[in-house]
């Protein structure tokens, strides 16, 4: 599973690669599937609204609402519809890519299962406000969804009254119906909207809203389609006719052809066994399951926490909370860890003020360390690994373990340290590795915006940039210290060695995003 | 002091401005023509051109399996006091069998248990046949007793049109099988 899951990060990288060549890192669409599903979502309940404000909820009434809307001539009513079905349809692919690129990133394991578990239903519920919302047209398509959808249902063990029939005769429908189908594909998207609170509970600053240029992208893009093409019924409702072709929405009405082409029983079969095969995903451990560097979660060490709660706002998954002291120091507060929630990435260490290497103690302690990795060991490693260094340009590059092995760059004058994650090291490690003799320092981590532990090269550029607590230090000499966001292209960080080998630059931070060897100055 | 916005602009130098715009509007074109293309598209097929569709479809409690007896004395003495009633009536109904011919061909059989636990509920078939358009003969025949024998006929000659809806129906308030069929265009 290691295996194929390394080759699909792989694709996603160089996939996510490609949209960087159109959009700025920050805007690139790929990397904010779930935020411009959930700008979908919005669009879609908006222009419900408005919609359902115009809708007669009967079973005269209904067909005729769609088409006033779609003949309107002013447009509006056209923008109106064709905004609510087409934001539908993306919400629904844009959903499941969110679902596909998470998977290929292995984002279900570890303290990611509650988001990757809580997010599967959602995936039902948004099936079911689509299809009731096609339902309401009351077209033909709606016929032949609702009968095809009754056929589905009777397949299951559920009850003794055959649901198609209530399709079979005129007679038998009626504007009760009518309104239960709205009750639904009302109720289903708050209940959508619940759900989506519960899935992004366990993550800290949760990314909900896509950047603006996205957001005003989208919706340039839905509106010119809402016009371009026209959301249409088909023909009324016609319980003596069936159409031997009809058009159909696949985004929500793709399991009824299904149903035809296998049998209703099968199609359950087949849902119910993707939606388990995707609720197990986090529990399946293969045997070739890369060891990670860390797998214990952070400690808190009373004696040497302040309380000032970087750690806290730093976490990505909101694991440290602050709380109030358990010893007797004059700070009213301390860190405390949630074991369960901890990703064990390190970033917190990174964000705690007493994790400087410049502490006299031999065997310095953090306020909050991770047990896997001290920072005393850190420290040490590093003065071991300088002092192994020969030559005049000595470089020490600090390398994140979830982006690539960076193992192949150390060589007679270059070490290299792993962290977990880039912003796993303290900001005065920087200024300290200078002073004990390096040349230059290399920051390198996933590619810009694409953190694994989702906010590491933020902090780290704040941190960097001096705008977030703890900082370089103003006197450390930035200009010996690049910052590469390259993912698996390492190449990118060789040209930073070898940039910071050709001399000082007159700039402050030189800063080198994926592979590009261009060096920022 | 570098920010953020430096590295960004550094990958923007990699293509022109225009260049990236260009890609940007291909990219949204791209996902809109998705999005446009399914959803209608493409059509499906549920019917051939020259079918039409018959429906078959009830929900019909058949008679009990058996009469109601009465009780011996000695049957009645072996029951408690409060279930000491003199008939004794059994609720399982028997398996409702209906055959469709069309054109003195068999088209559909089917035996149906009734439902619920005591096998007392109605029996209840839907069954959707595309069969070809055109003048056809139906023929329908259901058995709801313990015997087995076919007490309900109706034979029609109908004339379906392509797409045409023939719905079979029991509804034993009306007299047994009801044919129904939409007019045709």
């Amino acid at each position: 599973m290691s295996t194929v899951l390394s080759a699909f990060r792989i694709a996603d990288e160089r996939l996510t690669g490609a949209f960087d060549y159109a959009f700025r890192p920050a805007d690139n669409p790929w990397r904010h599937l779930g935020a411009l599903a959930f700008l979908c979502l919005v669009i879609s309940v908006a222009s419900g609204i408005i919609a359902y404000t115009l809708y007669n909820i009967s079973v005269s009434g209904a067909y005729d609402s769609g088409l006033r809307l779609q003949n309107d001539p002013l447009l509006l009513g056209r923008l109106l519809r064709g905004l609510h079905r087409y934001a539908a349809d993306a919400f629904m692919l844009l959903s499941v890519l969110h679902l596909v690129r998470e998977a290929m990133r292995g984002h279900f394991r570890g303290v990611r299962w509650f988001s990757w578990l809580t997010g599967i239903p959602l995936l039902w519920m948004l099936w079911i406000a689509g299809i009731t919302g096609l339902w309401l047209l009351w077209d033909a398509r709606a016929l032949f969804s609702l009968t095809a959808t009754a056929e589905w249902l009777q397949a299951l063990p559920l009850s003794a009254d055959l649901l198609a029939r209530n399709f079979l005769t005129p007679g038998a429908l009626n504007d009760r119906f009518i309104s239960l189908i709205v009750f639904i594909h009302i109720g289903m998207p708050l209940l959508l909207l619940a759900a989506l609170w519960v899935h992004v509970q366990r993550v800290s600053l949760p990314r909900m809203w896509p950047p603006r240029a996205l957001t005003a992208g989208s919706l340039v893009m839905l509106s010119v389609l809402a016009l371009s093409l026209p959301a249409q019924s088909l023909g009324p409702v016609n319980t003596g006719r069936v159409a031997a072709r009809l058009s159909l929405d696949w985004f929500y009405l793709f399991p009824h052809p299904l149903v035809d082409w296998l049998s209703a029983s099968s199609v359950w079969l087949l849902a119910v066994l993707l939606t388990a095969t995707l609720a197990i995903l986090p529990w399946i451990r293969s045997p070739g399951s890369a060891a990670r560097l860390l797998s214990r979660a952070a400690r808190v060490d009373p004696a040497n926490c302040n309380g000032c709660s970087r750690c806290a706002a730093d976490c990505p998954f909101g694991a440290v909370v602050m709380i109030a002291r358990t010893d007797d120091r004059h700070h009213p507060r301390q860190a405390s860890v949630i074991d369960d929630l901890c990703a064990a990435c390190g970033i917190c260490v990174g964000a705690c003020p007493s994790s400087t290497p410049f502490r006299r103690s031999e065997d310095i302690v953090s306020g909050i360390e991770m047990p896997d990795a001290p920072i005393a060991v850190l420290r040490r490693e590093l003065q071991q690994k300088l002092g192994r260094l020969s030559g005049s340009e000595k470089i020490v590059v600090f390398a994140c373990r979830s982006a690539a092995n960076f193992a192949s760059l150390a060589d007679a004058s270059t070490a290299v340290i792993p962290l977990e994650c880039a912003a796993m090291l303290p900001p005065s490690f920087f200024d300290y590795a200078t002073r004990m003799g390096a040349t230059g320092a290399v920051i390198a981590g996933c590619r810009e915006a694409d953190c694994e532990y989702r906010l590491g090269d933020q902090w780290v550029r704040q941190r960097v940039a001096g705008v977030r607590e703890p900082r370089v230090r103003p006197a450390t000499r930035r200009d010996c210290i690049a910052v590469v966001w390259c993912g698996r292209e390492i190449d990118g960080v060789r040209a930073a060695i070898a940039t910071l080998r050709m001399g000082v630059r007159p700039n402050p931070v030189n800063t080198i995003t994926t592979n590009t060897t261009e060096v920022q100055s | 002091m570098r920010t953020w916005s430096d590295s960004e602009a550094a990958l923007a130098k990699a293509l022109p401005a225009p260049v990236r715009y260009a890609l940007q509007v291909l990219a949204y074109a791209a996902f809109a023509a998705v999005i446009g293309y399914f959803s209608t598209a493409p059509a499906y097929r549920q019917l051939a051109d020259n079918e039409a569709v018959v429906k078959l479809s009830f929900s019909h409690a058949a008679q009990l399996k058996q009469v109601c007896r009465e009780r011996s004395e000695s049957e009645l003495a072996k029951l408690a006091p409060n279930m000491r009633n003199k008939l004794d009536c059994p609720r399982e109904r028997a398996v409702v069998s209906v055959e469709l011919d069309m054109d003195d061909k068999p088209l559909y059989r089917i035996d149906t248990p009734p439902s619920g636990l005591s096998r007392d509920g109605a029996a209840t078939v839907y069954r959707r046949l595309a069969i070809p358009a055109g003048r056809h003969k139906f023929s329908a025949r259901l058995a709801d007793g313990a015997g087995g024998t076919f007490d309900h006929r109706r034979e029609a000659s109908i004339d379906l049109v392509p797409g045409q809806v023939l719905v079979v129906d029991f509804l034993s308030g009306s007299g047994g099988f009801v044919f129904t069929h939409g007019k045709p265009p």
